[in-house]
């Protein structure tokens, strides 16, 4: 009996601790491939804005101001260095991109144009797969979060130095400007 | 109900188990019941009874082996099966509507973590429904009929196609399918018998028995699939698209649409998003029908959705816009590599309804893609000019004579100069299109492309939109009588 109680101890919190670990290790991949899957797509997007803007500058000599924004937010964008950064400038250039979809719709030569319609196509359907990989990064952030923090988990993610992952959203005073609603995507 | 889909794939697992022991059960009493039937009409034949344990033992294992080969030969080639049943064709990434149906279906591969490959299929049919097919080779599909594709914009098509998704991670699709098997199966086989035994048994067939049990059994089957499931999956729906009116709005149109009946047979109804034929059951609420039926009231489905869009019934009643066509034939600058079979001139790639057809400039004539025609005749939504209508009458009543008198006189069409078909230039044959739209198309058999003369498709279309049909009947005969 005292030998079982023995082995038993020896063996059960290193196994545990050894299962622990791996699966903080598979979120943490996760979460990283999630993250690359965010990339792949703002990289497509980064792509198909300057197609569009020559597409559409002709036709839209009063709403220069709107591709002027979608310019800008781009090459912010594109600067930005710092995980936090990326974030906040890319969710800005979602909302100019949103902003000249919106506005398209109110040309009717624009929305009668084969090219325009296909890039307008491209381009929702680009929106729509950065907002659904920037969801399933934050499902899969929240769940790395919740096990680096529960008890026991919280014990192994301290001593192999585990860090919770950023969320992929805006800061409280972005959230605070009027078009930060992410969820009026375009349709 | 889990949050995200990473979790509802990992439930699937245990609901697929909790299937394949009900089929085995299911099997054993199917089992019981026959031997206990005959036993009491040839007791001679059961020296020992069926409460043996050995007997009873013996039984079980046939039950485990059927019921694990019946899954398997149910779940295996169930995608394929069902997708020939219907006729089911990949998207045309030419077309801009089926493009955005495969944007969409990329689109849900990131949002549900690209955990499980779901392709897209175009059904060519005018109704309305999508249904979703999983089998355990891997494959799974939604499949979304060009009826519903016209009628929807983006937006509602982006919350049908999560609602599908949310079936087959959640094993929803798993279920549906062998209990779809499970039933078409013994009933297409019970029927027949039924022809057989007419002619040879006159009513006793000793499969007869057994196969009305199963039927009977599997009927019970609707009881594990809950009607819930529907509920759960709208809530995916919009947890997805953020969007629970556009969810509203699509079961508000199917519910004043065609959704497909006679089109979609008996055995694959609960795989739609919509039962293509409600019975009472469907529409009404109550332990029982929550127990037999597989979808819920749509009434309810809608009630709920608005509330959690905080909006009330009038919403539904304005009408996003639609993908359906202008109407309009537009050139896309592109010469077509055919040549017009009446009057030997280039033919020119024209855009119309969302598709690509090829036109002749000179006699008008229309050369379109036979998958293309169902795609045109889905999306028109202009009212036809009154020209064409009255043109589209009187050539039906016109051609309804001339098939009566060539019926009363058991002669063919004959033609003087039969066409040659652009493409393979083999001759085409001359038809209606159909019984009920008697107008008359040149359809080239080989290469699988129609010929319509200067008017002809839009007079198709106007038949169609406004539900002109022939009468079989012969006019004169009628007012005679």
């Amino acid at each position: 009996m005292t030998w079982f109680l023995i082995a038993f101890i020896v063996v059960i919190p290193p196994a545990w601790a050894v299962l622990a670990y791996n699966r903080l290790i598979t979120l943490r991949v996760e979460v990283k491939n999630a993250w690359h899957q965010i990339d792949v797509q703002l990289k497509r997007r980064h792509d198909l804005i300057p197609n569009l803007v020559t597409v559409v500058k002709g036709y839209m000599d009063f709403e220069q101001e709107t591709l002027e924004k979608v310019v800008k937010a781009r090459t912010k964008a594109l600067s930005a260095s710092s995980f936090h950064e990326k974030a906040v400038s890319e969710i800005g250039l979602s909302q100019a991109v949103s902003g000249l979809l919106a506005v398209i719709e109110n040309y009717p030569t624009l929305k009668a144009n084969e090219n325009v319609l296909r890039l307008q196509e491209e381009l929702t359907t680009t929106e729509n797969r950065i907002a659904f990989a920037r969801q399933f990064y934050n499902d899969l952030v929240a769940n790395f979060r919740t096990k680096i923090e529960v008890f026991p988990d919280n014990i192994i993610a301290s001593v192999f130095h585990f860090r919770p992952a950023e969320y992929f959203s805006a800061d409280a005073e972005d959230r605070a400007l009027p078009k930060a609603d992410m969820s009026a995507r375009p349709k | 109900m889990p949050l995200t889909f990473i979790e509802i794939e990992k439930q699937k697992s245990w609901r697929i188990g909790v299937l394949l022991l009900a089929l085995i059960c299911l099997y054993f009493l199917a089992a019981i019941f026959l031997l206990l039937g005959l036993s009491v009409i040839f007791p001679f034949l059961f020296l020992y009874s069926v409460t043996n344990p050995l007997n009873l033992a013996a039984i079980f294992a046939f039950s485990l082996i059927a019921g694990g080969m019946h899954f398997w030969f149910a779940a295996s080639g169930a995608v394929q099966r069902v997708i020939r049943q219907l006729d089911a064709a990949p998207p045309d990434p030419e077309d801009s509507l089926h493009m955005q149906l495969i944007n969409i279906t990329k689109e849900l591969h990131i949002a549900t973590g690209n955990t499980r490959k779901m392709s897209c299929m175009v059904i060519p049919s005018l109704s309305m429904n999508a249904l979703a097919v999983d089998d355990l080779n891997g494959e799974a599909v939604i499949a979304v009929t060009e009826g519903l594709l016209s009628k929807l914009s983006r937006a509602q098509m982006e919350a049908v196609m999560a609602h599908e998704a949310y079936h087959i991670l959640s094993g929803d699709c798993m279920e549906t399918t062998v209990a779809a098997s499970f039933f078409g199966m013994y009933a297409s086989a019970l029927e027949k018998l039924r022809n057989i035994d007419e002619e040879k048994y006159r009513g006793y067939h000793p499969a007869f028995l057994l196969f009305w049990v199963l039927v009977r059994l599997s009927q019970m089957l609707n009881m594990l699939i809950s009607r819930e499931r529907e509920y759960r999956a709208d809530a995916a729906s919009i947890r997805m698209t953020r969007n629970p009116l556009a969810m509203a709005e699509v079961l508000y149109i199917l519910s004043r649409g065609w959704t497909g009946v006679g089109l979609i047979s008996s055995g694959i109804e609960m795989l739609c998003i919509v039962n293509p034929e409600p019975g009472e059951l469907d529409e009404s609420e109550g332990w029982w029908s929550n127990l037999m039926a597989t979808h819920p009231p749509i009434s309810k489905r809608i009630k709920t959705l608005l509330m959690i869009a905080h909006m009330n019934k009038s919403a539904l009643k304005v009408r996003p816009e639609v993908n359906t066509g202008t109407g309009d034939m537009s050139p896309t600058g592109e010469v077509s590599s055919f040549a017009c079979p009446s009057c030997k001139e280039s033919l020119f790639v024209m855009s119309y309804e969302k598709t690509t057809v090829h036109q002749c400039y000179s006699c008008g004539g229309i050369m379109v893609e036979n998958n293309k025609i169902p795609r045109i005749l889905a999306r028109r939504e202009v009212p036809c000019t009154d020209r064409i209508r009255s043109l589209a009458k009187a050539v039906l009543t016109d051609n309804q004579r001339n098939l009566t008198v060539r019926r009363l006189r058991s002669a063919s069409i004959k033609l003087s100069h039969p066409l040659k078909c652009p493409k393979c230039r083999n001759t085409m044959f001359r038809k209606f299109y159909s019984l009920a739209y008697l107008l008359e198309i040149d359809r080239c058999n080989v290469c699988g492309i129609t010929w319509f003369d200067k008017d002809e498709l839009e007079m198709l279309q106007c038949l169609i939109e406004n539900k002109i049909t022939a009468s079989i009947a012969l006019p004169g005969l009628e007012e005679e009588a």
